[in-house]
């Protein structure tokens, strides 16, 4: 990503925050498919074969114990 | 299994709760609750209590903000959705116009009077946040009358169900709520009240989930040379809407019934019928000429 | 209730969306703990295609084939308690590469573990959560055993939102006790005995954007000391730490036409290891109907090797490995999840296709032949005690 899209982006996003949405008007924020995790089980197995077979892992929480397979 | 029912009067007008226990104890008590949850609501947004919430934001008019808890601010958020989704017909600041409108007097009010009022009504004037609300001018008041008595129909249901009532019916003055799964094995039957005739009923349908409102001017209407003036009024120009006599919607929360309903009544009359074919919940409606419309409770051949 | 076409209408979502903010309304409150308890199961297979017999010696080898059984429980336990149990078990065969080697053509070919490796691992996790007014912090344990592994691992995360609740900042610190004891028999180890730690803070904020979008932002770092080698592989010896950062971002945006939500995650991940990457995952969460949700989704990774990985390592220098792992190359994968709701109970399935390149990636370097593609599929049922 170029830096003049990096900074489009974050413009975009500043002048979204620049509305505050109200408490009732999260509505919407609060469905499933709006969390950041709808589905722990998926995620955690997917995270976990993503690491046996790449070199990476972390990123949106502490990392978690290790296993034999990385 | 045992029917329990009991009655009171709230919020101004006939309350009851039904509900389906084996354990007496626990229907005494769930039924204690949910009665207190009604009793709580009302002491906090009756206007007309002297220590409610409501008088106090409304005698601090032109002063100082007044602090409000997350549900009031909720109830305001839901009644600033009406004012949005109706290009302003409801408003919260709106209650004033009764004192130009006496439904009982046969008279109508004279357009100084109404005149007076209008600039003390506006929702888009008054000054509110997620923790505080100030009416900018003295003389305006704000009135929850128009949804409280249905998110206290949820609130109550929802208690019953807490305390583990599996079949359980919230009726405040005709907005109902259920709650409990058993209600999809045994639905309430409720009936959907004429707006003329007094006692009988228009519909009656059967109640497994969610809630139930209405809203309309039951019998309280004026009639003057032969044109009906109902009382929705239009907050812009302080005179009634020329909508529908009554409207009963179907919803998952009573809340959002009832909101629906107010903003079907706040429409004239062909474009409230076809909005509310277009929202998709189940509606029953009468018009000015008492032709009802809309298919809840009544089969479809 | 409303039928599925009633929720899609303007006016009908404002009233629910704002009403369901109210106190009496449960599921609207972020920090709230789960009102009903609810359970699940997964069951889950993962095949590792054959490496083609072009890059082994000895023919094209069966590599891993995993099953994966799942278990999970949320349950609130007082006012502002809940606690999840996570429990998972996996059993894996197959045989796993060993050594590269170089062809007569001069291409390097993997030599796989000759018998077939067989391992179980079971992992059980629990997590206690308190909800307070502006936030919710959570106690983790979790405990991993393999016959030559065993983990176990704590961790405290904690959140808190700003007063007009548009903002959360989160955090998190973890440490982990691992022990290796290698199984002896199909081939030679590189230890006995061996121990590792790992330590973990992350940081982070997420921030609601407008009435359908989310954003957040977080960075973590590891530190891992101990034995980090490949227990299995014959010419591996890796550094004995290893300090990881990675920046991870990400948005979800509700679309009211045509009822769905766009998921959209980033990671940049760098290491003192010399290994770099870039993640990126997609989803879109079409809802049909209220009952029915179709979930595709994509992910690129991209990873550049770590300064001591070479397809025949030079076993003279301090630092060596083989591991297609630490090499450089892409990964390209993409699926299909499907939820149906019935009353209580949600049946879930999952089909998924991983595959990779070196030349799929950013970054340049040796093609390792023991690059490895997979299917995937799960299948799955949860229930809420409503």
């Amino acid at each position: 990503m170029s830096g003049r899209r990096i900074f489009v982006v974050i413009t975009l996003l500043c002048l979204a925050a620049c509305a505050p949405v109200q408490p009732w008007e999260r509505g919407t924020l609060a469905k499933r498919e709006m969390q950041w995790q709808p589905d722990a089980m998926e995620i955690s197995l997917q995270a976990q074969i993503n690491a046996s077979k790449e070199a990476s892992s972390g990123g949106m929480g502490a990392a978690g114990g290790g296993c034999g397979c990385n | 299994m045992p029917l329990y029912e009991h009655s009171f009067r709230a919020m101004g007008c006939p309350c009851r709760l039904r509900l389906e226990c084996d354990d007496g104890a626990l229907a005494q008590a769930a039924i204690a609750a949910a009665e207190a949850e009604v009793r709580r609501l009302e002491e906090k947004y009756s206007r007309y209590l002297p220590d409610s919430l409501t008088t106090r934001i409304n005698r601090n008019a032109g002063g100082e903000p007044v602090a409000i808890d997350p549900e009031t601010a909720g109830l305001l958020g839901f009644a600033h959705t009406l004012w949005e989704q109706s290009d302003g017909r409801f408003d919260l600041t709106a209650g004033i116009l009764r004192r130009a409108w006496d439904f009982r007097s046969g008279k109508l009010p004279s357009q100084v009077a109404i005149d007076r009022l209008l600039p003390l009504i506006g929702w888009q004037q008054v000054q509110w946040s997620a923790d505080t609300i100030r009416l900018p001018q003295r003389g305006m008041e704000i009135d929850f009358g128009g949804c409280v008595k249905e998110y206290a129909s949820d609130s109550a249901a929802g208690l019953l169900a807490d305390h583990g009532i599996r079949r359980a019916l919230v009726d405040l003055g005709g907005d109902i709520a259920v709650s409990g799964a058993a209600c999809r094995a045994s639905p309430w039957p409720v009936g959907i009240r004429h707006p003329r005739a007094r006692g009988e009923a228009l519909a009656g349908i059967l109640l497994a989930a969610g809630g139930l409102a209405s809203s309309g001017d039951y019998e309280r209407c004026l009639i003057v040379e032969g044109r009906r003036y109902g009382h929705i009024l239009n907050p812009a120009t302080g005179w009634p809407v020329q909508g529908l006599v009554a409207v009963s919607v179907l919803a998952e929360q009573c809340l959002v019934a009832g909101g629906s309903a107010t903003l079907a009544m706040l429409r004239e009359e062909g474009a409230a019928l076809a909005w509310l074919e277009e929202l998709g919940l189940p509606w029953l409606a009468v018009d000015t000429r008492l032709g009802v419309h809309g298919r809840l409770g009544r089969s479809v051949t | 209730m409303a039928s599925p076409q009633a929720d899609r209408h303007p006016a009908l979502l404002a009233l629910t969306s704002s009403a369901l903010l109210l106190p009496a309304y449960q599921g609207a409150r972020a920090d709230a703990p789960p009102e009903f308890t609810e359970i699940g199961v997964r069951y889950s297979n993962y095949k590792e295609d054959n490496t083609q017999g072009s890059k082994t010696f000895g023919g094209s080898s069966q590599r891993y084939d995993v099953d994966a059984a799942q278990f999970h429980l949320l349950a609130p336990v007082a006012d502002d308690w809940a606690v999840a149990v996570d429990v998972q078990w996996e059993d894996m065969s197959g045989a796993s590469p060993w050594f590269v080697g170089q062809s007569l053509d001069g291409s390097p070919k993997v030599v796989m573990s000759g018998a077939s490796i067989e391992d179980t691992r079971t992992e059980v996790s629990v997590t206690t959560r308190y909800f307070y007014d502006r936030g919710s912090a959570g106690l983790n344990y979790v405990h991993s055993k393999e016959d030559d592994y065993d983990s176990n691992a704590v961790a405290v995360d904690g959140s808190f939102n700003s007063g007009d609740g548009l903002t959360t900042y989160s955090a998190a610190l973890s440490a982990s006790f691992d022990d290796i004891k290698p199984t002896q028999g199909s081939v030679p180890t590189n230890t006995l005995k061996a121990d590792k730690d790992i330590r973990s803070a992350w940081v982070g904020v997420s921030r609601i954007v407008s009435k359908n979008a989310i954003v957040r932002f977080g960075l973590s770092y590891t530190y891992r000391d101990g034995f980090l080698t490949d227990p299995y592989k014959l010419r591996d010896q890796r550094p004995g730490r290893r300090e990881e950062w990675a920046l991870g971002g990400g948005y979800r945006q509700y679309f009211m036409w045509p009822d769905g939500a766009l998921h959209a995650d980033y990671r940049y991940f760098n290491d003192d290891w010399g290994v770099s990457s870039h993640t990126l995952e997609l989803a879109w969460f079409q809802n049909l109907g209220y009952a029915t949700q179709v979930i595709p989704f994509v992910r690129y990774y991209s990873q550049d090797e770590a300064d001591f990985f070479a397809n025949i390592a030079d076993t003279d220098k301090r630092y060596y490995s083989e591991d297609y792992r630490l090499s450089s190359f892409g990964a390209f994968s993409g699926g299909l999840r499907l939820r149906q709701e019935l009353g209580n109970w949600a049946v879930t399935a999952v089909g998924e296709r991983y595959a990779t390149d070196e030349s799929w990636g950013l970054y340049s370097g040796e093609e390792s032949p023991a690059l490895v593609d997979y299917w995937r599929w799960s299948v799955g049922l949860d229930y809420t005690f409503r």
